[in-house]
């Protein structure tokens, strides 16, 4: 029998030789450690072992033989580390998932710092090279350089640290529990069978085999009715076992003959004439949806080819005559562009996860979703179950990015198994399904034309999006050049091209940067042409108010005035400066609720709303605290359960502007309430009035509606009246089908990027990020820029690294691991200079509205724009990788 | 294992494998790819670093790559090889990875890693990268199978003429170990069941320099797409002795003698480098999408052999 000590506990190891570190030490009920990559990439699983730091993903259980494990828990145990403290001070952290990892391999790397160094400050290479073997999704990379400088420093020795994030220091001592952390005596684990071919019928499916073997306790079939695969990784059935090894016994026991159907895969192979075709005309309403809330109007569609879909084209036929008549003469100032953008996986640290359970007649699933209050009433339309039956639980999420939007394969199969094994069941995804069946931003394809008027202005525009949606439609990216730079006449066509690959899902602002990448850099190149300043150019063309003022502040900027011409540079490293600008719609949905409640002289504010790492907890607590002279700290908010007042789903960056409203008339009803119910008055001249009443009052309780928001000053209107009628419908349809609003007044962004290419490696680093956003007043400063940093560095990985890679023919999703699959580390994070403008929309109820999708849209092309001005090409195809690079430039010297 | 697993058919006959830091094996063990019996040699293993007389280091197979990284006789003495560990994999991954398993891992190609996914390194008959997607694969097309070898030290072990010595055999070049490239069941020369020992590495030559880098698209914790480990000796201002060994572009790393033979007796100089770089690629053969690892190598030349003559 070997043993070894774990947080100062013995801890006997298995004889299993096989068994890993993480499955010993999170079975032991140790659950900081975090499960992620699996193959050493990502860090978040890391522990010390004997004070060194290493991954417990590939750490056989047998080398902590005698030794000493320290975990996340065994971190803070005897009061918070000086690490810990700064990452909760300087909002190190989002969803949290990465967090444990990150803080263990800091307080190593503090540790034998201060040994050596005293209290010298560790240099920004000297943390990024520490940290090298963590990977964030959020991107805190930003905030956790500044944690783990200043702690090294000594700057946290000793003090309390005041946290932004309400939730900090549960994310930072490994005490936050996610989905596949949660445990209930008698849980099992499920696992789901799925297709390793890309185009098949099923028959002969015999679950017999699995549900003969040892320790099942379910099986259950997840075939369509129509018994058809149409990508590799689609559902066939899932087991529940008393483990995961015996349920992947099973699954493999199980019988079924594929009856294998020719296959077409990717964009280039699907719209050919003679593809095969992914979905016949009767199975077409089984294809999954890529976007958010839109779609519902009638479109063509013939073989794997959906559109044309052009609702929101301008005088089409006249944009198409006055690009024909430019072509013909030549026209220089005539802008024409093939464009290509990557597939981007979320790639959310936690995986896609359910735990269902049945008490009595009550169902009780918990889901690592963005939609806790949707999927309780999904969940109960689907097993025909009054509300109250179904509670949907998710106290905190480990990242989502649009992935996590609707009820998802995991909890329906944690679902149906559970009920067959009458016990509670956890589905977990690994990150191989995590990496290829979840969803993902389309690649495309996009074809502009951009044609300035003989005096300047923007005359029209064509743009053409083929969407590389996989098993899935409603790809939307060229209709979104509508909402800017009015034109005389724009042609916007979107075509959804079908092939046998997973279906696609929305991610932040579906479609937004691919259209931003194309109109971007089409708008920079005609620039170029009329030899006029970027921004001024954009100044022009782009009247909305928010972007006015974002330009004026991103002219001023010395990285701008001060660039340098391509051609004045030589030498292998050359630097570039781009600009781009990005919107995004402002949403919010009718009907979020929010109670505010004295419970024991306490405020209590709740909502049924999720956390998934933006900060609407934070974002809660500030608006009550600021209202009644409290400390954030001072408010319990209680949120991530279904059963509390209805709130919004977390997508379409609509939870800041739908709860602050609310969340402000109950606070003006809680304050008559507590006044009504009061015994007696604050004692005469009491610096904390409210406090005192809080104290004293007896239990009470209001709750409040998402009003509507105040008349908006002139000229300031919704980003869909810039469509005309189709805008004005399609605003309708969304507030009657999902209960999204679209608010006056444009959320906005405009980005300086600095780049520096390495002519002999192909290899960009983004030096310095300049991001000006226009999202209103921030609710919860900190976390906003914490928001606008992870943007950036997501729209990074966008640009430069990230593609998900496959095969031609079979279908296999092939970089589904994260050494593949390339999401950027923080030693990619530039130095990043947030300016907010906090105008623009005083009309809405305390004046917030979302951030999360504007902040990520022109981060590409501005990227782009600052390659082509350093090397003086332009590359057209994301990402920026070596390979790319060095082709457009022996490109550029060949020519 | 992963659920990619199910459907896959049993590998043939599952070889035993040996265990030292487990990270290139648990993954595969993880994912099915691995499926034969398991041999822990951790607890029994040379970890030492040894030095001779004349200056020349013997490093224990299951001494780790952070040891050799931070070591200050082998920064002093091989400082290439040094570099060539501290750039490899992330920093935990290097605590626990050991030189032996460094050399006798398993490929990186994402359809071997696959348990789904027949490939000639897993019984079967062809090799998909070649007819599929080969982003990552070999510029110098050497053998049936495309993938580039894994191992950043075997390159740097390369550079320097180290010899290995096994339970059954000694005085190993790393060709004799990793073959010439046409192998395309194994990425070693290994029998079943024989196991790496020792390393030895001459003494280092008066006034030589060393160096490495690699070629990734992020900063950090990536394989290379290409990388160079170099050695030089510099007298009177020029090259008396280049040693370029590149990883990442071939199954087998690669000793680029047409570069080296051009500088030999040149001037130390960009100019020269910068020719003689040209010839880093002779001999390629890339594939439809690996041309660019040709430009890559050209640049690891001149960038790596550009600071050794600083």
């Amino acid at each position: 029998m070997t043993t070894t000590t774990i947080n100062g506990r013995p801890l006997v190891l298995p004889d299993d030789p096989d068994a890993l570190l993480i499955d010993v030490i999170r079975d032991g009920g140790l659950t900081g450690t975090k499960l992620v990559c699996g193959s050493g990439v990502c860090g978040a699983c890391t522990v010390l072992l004997d004070g060194t730091p290493v991954v417990s993903c590939l750490l056989p259980a047998q080398a902590a033989a005698d030794k000493s494990l320290t975990t996340i828990e065994g971190v803070g145990a005897a009061g918070l580390h000086p690490v810990q403290k700064a990452f909760m001070a300087h909002d190190a952290l989002q969803c949290g998932f990465c967090t444990p990892g990150f803080v263990v391999e800091a307080t190593a790397f503090h540790d034998s710092w201060r040994a050596t160094r005293g209290a010298a400050t560790p240099s920004r290479e000297e943390i990024a090279a520490a940290l090298s073997g963590h990977l964030c999704r959020c991107g805190a990379y930003e905030g956790i350089y500044r944690a783990v400088a200043e702690a090294c420093s000594g700057r946290f020795d000793g003090i309390d640290p005041i946290a932004p994030r309400l939730e900090a220091r549960d994310k930072v001592t490994g005490l936050a529990r996610y989905t596949v952390d949660i445990h209930h005596d008698g849980q099992l684990e499920g696992v789901i069978l799925r297709a390793h071919v890309a185009h098949a019928r099923i028959t002969g499916l015999d679950l017999a085999p699995a549900r003969a073997i040892a320790g099942v306790a379910a099986v259950v079939p997840l075939l369509d009715d129509d018994n058809m695969v149409r990508f590799v990784g689609a559902p066939i059935a899932a087991v529940a076992a008393k483990d995961r090894r015996t349920a992947l016994q099973a699954i493999a026991a199980i019988n079924f003959k594929p009856e294998p159907l020719p296959a077409v895969i990717g964009l280039d192979a699907a719209r050919r004439d003679d593809a095969p075709v992914v979905f016949e005309k009767k199975d077409r309403k089984r294809a999954g949806n890529v976007s958010e809330g839109a779609g519902g109007a009638p479109v063509s569609w013939k073989g794997n080819v959906r559109g044309p879909s052009a609702p929101f084209s301008q005088k089409a036929k006249q944009a198409r005559s006055w690009l024909d008549e430019a072509r013909q003469q030549r026209n220089p100032l005539l802008v024409e562009q093939t464009f290509r953008v990557s597939t981007q996986q979320h790639a959310s640290l936690e995986p896609h996860a359910a735990v269902a359970r049945f008490d009595g007649d009550q169902l009780i699933v918990h889901i690592s979703t963005q939609a806790i209050h949707e999927s309780m009433e999904k969940i109960a339309k689907r097993y025909g179950l009054p509300h109250d039956k179904v509670r949907v639980i998710a106290d905190h999420v480990g990242g989502g990015f649009g992935s996590k939007g609707s009820v998802g394969l995991e909890t329906i199969a944690a679902i149906e198994l559970a009920r067959a094994a009458k016990a509670p069941v956890r589905v977990a995804f690994d990150r191989e399904e995590e990496l290829s069946v979840t969803g993902y931003r389309p690649a495309a394809e996009l074809k502009l034309s951009l044609l300035p008027s003989a005096e300047g202005r923007l005359k029209a525009l064509s743009l053409t999006a083929q969407a590389d949606t996989g098993a899935a439609v409603n790809s939307l990216i060229a209709g979104l050049a509508r909402l800017i730079y009015p034109a005389e006449a724009k042609e916007l066509v979107d075509f959804d091209v079908l092939s046998n690959l997973p279906p696609g899902a929305p991610f932040r602002g579906p479609g937004g940067p691919p259209m931003s990448f194309a109109l971007e850099q089409a708008v920079d190149e005609a620039a170029l042409r009329m030899k006029v300043d970027p921004i001024q150019l954009r100044k022009l063309w782009d009247p909305d108010p928010n972007r006015q003022r974002l330009y004026d502040w991103a002219a001023g900027l010395d990285v701008w005035k001060n660039r340098k011409p391509a051609a004045s540079q030589t030498g292998r490293y050359r630097r570039g400066v781009g600009v781009a600008t990005g919107y995004w719609l402002y949403l919010w949905q009718t009907g979020s609720s929010v109670e505010l409640a004295i419970k024991g002289g306490r405020i209590v504010a709740s909502c049924a709303v999720q956390d998934i790492g933006t900060g609407t907890r934070s974002v809660i607590a500030n608006t009550v605290a600021k209202a009644f002279d409290l400390e954030p700290q001072d408010v319990e908010v209680r949120i991530g359960r279904s059963n509390l007042p209805p709130g919004p789903g977390s997508g379409g960056s609509r939870v800041t502007a739908s709860v602050v409203p609310p969340t402000l008339l109950a606070i003006d009803k809680l304050k008559a309430e507590i006044k009504r119910t009061a015994s007696r008055t604050p004692a005469p001249g009491s610096n904390a009035p409210w406090r005192e009443m809080i104290a004293a009052s007896p239990d009470i309780a209001v709750s409040a509606r998402r009003q509507e928001d105040g008349k908006p000053p002139p000229g300031v209107r919704p980003a869909l009246h810039e469509a005309g009628i189709m805008g004005r419908v399609f605003g309708w349809v969304l507030r009657l089908m999902t209960h999204m609003v679209v608010g006056a007044g444009v959320p906005s962004s405009v980005q300086v990027m600095e780049v520096e290419v390495d002519t002999w490696l192909g290899h960009v680093r983004v030096l310095n990020a300049y991001t000006g956003l226009a999202v209103g007043k921030l609710a919860a400063p900190t976390l906003a820029r914490s928001q606008a940093a992870g943007a950036v560095i997501q729209g990074i990985g966008y640009a430069l690294y990230e593609s998900r890679e496959t095969d031609p023919s079979s279908g296999h999703v092939l970089s589904g691991s994260m050494e593949d699959y390339r999401i950027p580390g923080i030693a990619d994070m530039p130095k990043l200079d947030v300016h907010f403008d906090e105008a623009g929309f005083e009309h809405v109820p305390g004046g917030s509205v979302g951030i999360g999708e504007v902040a990520t849209v022109p981060t590409s092309p501005a990227i782009a724009n600052a390659i082509r001005d350093a090397i003086g090409v332009r590359l057209t195809e994301i990402p920026f990788r070596p390979d790319r690079l060095l082709t457009a430039l022996k490109g550029r010297d060949a020519a | 294992m992963s659920v990619a697993v199910m459907t896959a058919k049993p590998t043939a006959k599952p070889t035993p494998e040996f265990r030292a830091g487990g990270t290139d094996l648990s993954e595969r063990r993880r994912s099915g790819v691995s499926q034969g019996m398991l041999i822990d040699i951790s607890a029994t293993g040379d970890k030492t670093i040894t030095w001779d007389a004349d200056g020349a280091a013997r490093i224990g197979a299951l001494t780790t790559i952070a040891a050799i990284a931070t070591d200050a006789r082998i920064a002093a003495a091989y400082p290439g090889l040094a570099a060539s560990a501290q750039g490899l994999a992330t920093p935990q991954v290097r605590q626990v990875a050991t030189l032996g398993g460094n050399l006798a891992q398993r490929s990186r190609c994402w359809y071997f890693r696959r348990a789904d996914i027949d490939c000639l390194k897993k019984s079967g008959s062809t090799c998909p990268a070649r007819s599929g997607n080969h982003l990552y694969g070999v510029a110098f097309d050497l053998g049936p199978c495309v993938a580039p070898h894994p191992s950043t030290m075997a390159a740097a072990l390369l550079a320097y003429d180290a010899t290995i010595t096994t339970d059954r055999r000694s005085g190993l070049t790393i060709a004799d170990l990793l073959g010439d490239g046409s192998i395309s069941h194994a990425d070693h020369t290994l029998a079943a069941g024989e196991m790496i020992k020792s390393i030895a590495l001459p003494a280092p030559l008066q006034g030589e320099r060393a160096s490495y880098k690699r070629a990734i698209s992020r900063t950090y914790a990536e394989w290379p797409l290409a990388e160079l480990c170099a050695r030089v000796v510099i007298a009177g201002g020029k090259f008396e002795l280049v040693r370029l060994a590149a990883g990442g572009v071939a199954p087998v790393p690669l000793r680029l003698t047409a570069a080296e033979d051009q500088l030999s007796g040149k001037i130390a100089n960009a100019a020269s480098i910068a020719e003689a770089a040209k010839a880093a690629s002779s001999g390629a053969k890339p594939l439809p999408m690996t041309t660019y690892k040709l430009d890559l190598l050209q640049g690891l030349v001149r960038d790596v052999l550009e600071r050794l003559s600083d």
